[in-house]
């Protein structure tokens, strides 16, 4: 998956900077939610909608490290885009001010838009072969929806969060955080639109916290 | 023209009356229940009729709406896949709800997209709002687009929870204008095309769809929350079918039925039906008043035309009643006629019998009286002569007139015993002392005395009689008979004649015959009638009564006297006599 290394090569190009000056780690385990559908056999992700809470399926968390950062002008651009009616990557996170692509690589028009609250945006229907490729810079914090108007079964999700540190578990919940600063900081786990567990945490320089949220 | 016949034409006349009066109360009956069941048929059949054009309008509505909100399910289906109305709902942006679904829902606000034969029965809506998760109204930030509400129509709307199918309501609107109207409003639930749940519903409302009034006079109306709405009634009208309504809906767990009502003094007839049976908005009824101006119309002239036929039935009756009775009246006049003439006749009848029995009764009496009375004198007179004749200093032709004298006396006597004889048959007094009577001794008897009268003419007496005949009676009567028999062969017989008396019996009857010579019997002449005289002169004529009694004593001792034969010089009389059983041997 040439994209999903391309994910990989930009979340660590964003923390890299960072990482310079500080040298702790965090690693741990987030309790998933079990995945009530049967094994996902095409390895397809999707936001589900459950009693009006969104998370993704198979489940995936979000981890980050809470505080006052100062923002950055230069968040390198991200990029979630349609391919076969879905969004790729389902769940996104990124720091305040990033600058999103929606690139359209189905064969049909799209129309991505969002009602949530951190972002409102309409980038009206677009062909794929659109250029400039549509985008939305995200500045507040917050979980946006992303909907298309056309294809209406279509969910993504955009977290926006206010600090560089954060990380993506795996399917099993596993997650490494490298190069926060040391100091003493609330780390976050995002579950789902309505589950956020956290905990407070000492980091101290060179060394690597084991956090698991139960 | 007399005065039985007046009675007779009075009867007539009463009978005709009478007729008459029970055709009339017939008719009148048979008239009067005709228009009673007419009566009920066409009340019946007003009443079916126009439950079955309530029944009519009513379906029709229904498939209107049926139309309406199958339209309407389409579009909250369509809306509800609408991922901005979904983002709205779902993603708490009601701000971008109503915007959303502005563009979605505007034809159905304006309603011009349509065809024009579809736009009149999609009635452009009023009004529409959505529901949150808890039935409460979502507020609209710019209630122009959407159709404007107070607050207290607005707060009609709500639901105690959403719908999961579609729920339809009757509100009450109060206009801009400070008047009232009713708002159909129709409740679509709209479910998330995630999870299938119902995350809203949208409400949309409209001019409610109106009865066609094919049937002149028609009101329709909707009664909601205790309210009867029914704008083309005046309001002190409208209120008390208001109370009759609500007193029946209370009593009543029908969701629909008809009765009577007074609407300005005319009877109607109401008819009610539930509009939103199972709906989570309040019960409302779909309200009708008919007029029953053309069924009246129609039992008006009904009543005519029975009242005429009964007339005319009764004129007809009147002229049948008067023939028939005329008819009748003849018979019956001629019977009370001839009933009449019956009893006079048998009155007269009875009158006459009455004086022939009374007249009999005194004429046998009397005959009887006088025959006694008579007797005496004879008596007296006969013993005279006979003491004169018994003298000898008389003259000879005294003693020979004396002697004729002395012999009409014997006459007399003779002729009084036999009316006294027929004066007691003639009273049913005689009775015969039935024994046996040697027949042939009386005749012998008698046949010596015949020759032993002095005036004895020169007859020659030839007697075949032969001796023993026993006949059954008594002796005197028989010999009675023989004697008159014998006086007369001999009285009207000619000088030089003869007699002839033969005899012969078997064992019922012995028959005596005794013929004469001399002047025939004419034909024709009834010689045994009483007092008979002959019709030819004769110098011998008797007193009329011998023959006659001779017949009535042969018939009495149950035999019979009759002529044989009377003509050429010979005249024969045959008596019949009973035989006395066993006594009569000689065939």
């Amino acid at each position: 998956m040439r994209l999903r290394g391309l994910l990989w090569l930009n979340a660590i190009c964003s923390v890299f900077p960072v990482a310079l000056f500080a040298s702790a780690a965090v690693e741990g385990h987030v309790d998933l939610p079990k995945s009530h559908s049967a094994p996902v056999q095409a390895k397809r992700y999707e936001i589900v909608t459950k009693g009006g809470v969104l998370s993704t399926q198979p489940p995936l968390a979000v981890v980050y490290l809470d505080g006052a950062f100062p923002p950055s002008s230069s968040s390198p651009a991200k990029q979630v885009a349609q391919k076969d009616l879905t969004f790729v990557p389902l769940l996104l996170p990124v720091r305040v001010g990033t600058k999103v692509e929606f690139p359209n690589l189905d064969d049909t028009y799209h129309n991505i838009f969002s009602y949530s609250p951190a972002k409102r945006f309409d980038l009206g229907r677009y062909r794929p072969d659109e250029r400039p490729i549509p985008t939305q810079v995200f500045d507040k914090p917050g979980l946006v929806i992303l909907r298309c108007d056309i294809h209406e079964h279509m969910r993504g999700l955009i977290l926006v969060l206010n600090t560089p540190y954060f990380v993506m578990t795996d399917t099993s919940g596993h997650f490494r955080l490298d190069g926060v600063p040391a100091g003493h900081y609330t780390l976050k786990a995002w579950i789902d639109s309505r589950t956020t567990r956290e905990k407070s945490v000492e980091l101290k320089s060179g060394e690597t916290l084991h956090v698991d949220f139960q | 023209m007399s005065s039985a016949a007046k009675a007779r034409d009075k009867e007539a006349a009463s009978f005709r009356t009478r007729l008459f009066t029970a055709m009339m109360i017939v008719i009148a009956t048979l008239t009067a229940l005709g228009f009673y069941l007419a009566q009920r048929k066409v009340t019946a059949d007003a009443e079916r009729n126009l439950q079955q054009i309530f029944q009519t309008e009513l379906s029709s509505l229904h498939q209107l709406e049926e139309l309406r909100h199958a339209a309407l399910a389409d579009r909250c289906n369509v809306l509800a896949a609408k991922p901005r109305i979904h983002a709205a709902i779902e993603d708490n942006a009601i701000d971008l709800l109503y915007p959303s679904a502005k563009d979605e829902l505007r034809d159905l606000m304006e309603g011009e997209e349509l065809p024009p034969e579809q736009r009149a029965q999609w009635l452009p809506a009023k009004f529409y709002r959505f529901l949150d998760s808890t039935g409460a109204v979502i507020k609209p930030l710019n209630p122009y687009d959407v159709g404007e509400l107070d607050a207290t129509t607005e707060a009609q709307l709500a639901l105690n929870k959403l719908p999961d199918t579609q729920q339809i309501g009757y509100i009450q609107e109060n206009t801009q204008s400070g008047g009232e109207t009713i708002d159909e409003v129709i409740a679509v639930p709209i479910f998330s095309t995630d999870t299938g749940d119902v995350i809203s519903a949208l409400v949309i409302g409209f001019k409610p769809l109106e009865l066609e009034d094919k049937h002149s006079g028609m009101k329709s109306g909707i009664w909601v929350n205790g309210q009867l709405h029914l704008r083309a009634l005046p309001g002190s009208t409208e209120a008390s079918l208001n109370d009759k309504l609500a007193g029946e809906l209370v009593n009543s767990d029908h969701g629909e039925n008809y009765f009577r009502v007074e609407v300005g003094g005319a009877p109607q007839l109401l008819f009610y039906k539930r509009l939103n049976p199972a709906s989570l908005f309040p019960p409302a009824y779909e309200v009708c008043v008919y007029p029953l101006s053309h069924s009246l119309a129609q039992l008006h002239r009904l009543r005519w035309q029975i009242g005429g036929a009964g007339a005319l039935l009764l004129l007809g009756g009147f002229v049948a009643s008067h023939l028939v009775a005329l008819r009748l009246s003849v018979p019956v006049k001629k019977l009370a006629l001839d009933s009449k003439e019956d009893r006079a006749q048998r009155k007269r009848a009875e009158a006459a019998l009455a004086s022939t029995t009374e007249e009999l009764e005194r004429s046998t009496r009397y005959s009887a009286d006088a025959s006694h009375q008579l007797k005496s004198p004879v008596t007296v007179f006969r013993i005279g002569l006979e003491s004169l004749l018994a003298r000898e200093d008389f003259k000879p032709e005294v003693y020979e007139q004396i002697s004729a004298l002395l012999h009409q006396t014997h006459r007399l006597t003779g002729v009084i015993d036999d009316l006294l004889l027929l004066s007691r048959m003639d009273a049913g007094h005689l009775q015969i002392a039935s024994t046996p009577v040697d027949l042939s001794k009386v005749v012998d008897e008698w046949l010596d005395d015949l020759g032993a009268l002095p005036d004895s003419p020169d007859v020659k007496i030839e007697k075949q009689f032969p001796s023993g005949l026993f006949v059954a009676g008594e002796k005197r009567y028989t010999s009675l008979i023989v004697q008159n028999l014998l006086e007369n062969a001999r009285k009207y017989n000619r000088p030089g004649g003869r007699i002839r008396v033969s005899g012969h019996g078997n064992s019922h009857n012995v028959m005596l015959t005794i013929g004469n010579t001399g002047r025939t019997i004419p034909r024709g002449e009834n010689i045994f009638e009483r007092f008979h005289h002959s019709s030819t002169p004769s110098a011998a004529s008797g007193h009329g009564i011998g023959l006659n009694l001779a017949r009535e004593l042969a018939r009495l001792h149950g035999g019979d006297l009759r002529l044989v034969r009377s003509e050429n010089d010979w005249t024969e009389f045959e008596v019949r006599f009973p035989a006395v059983n066993g006594v009569n041997a000689v065939a």
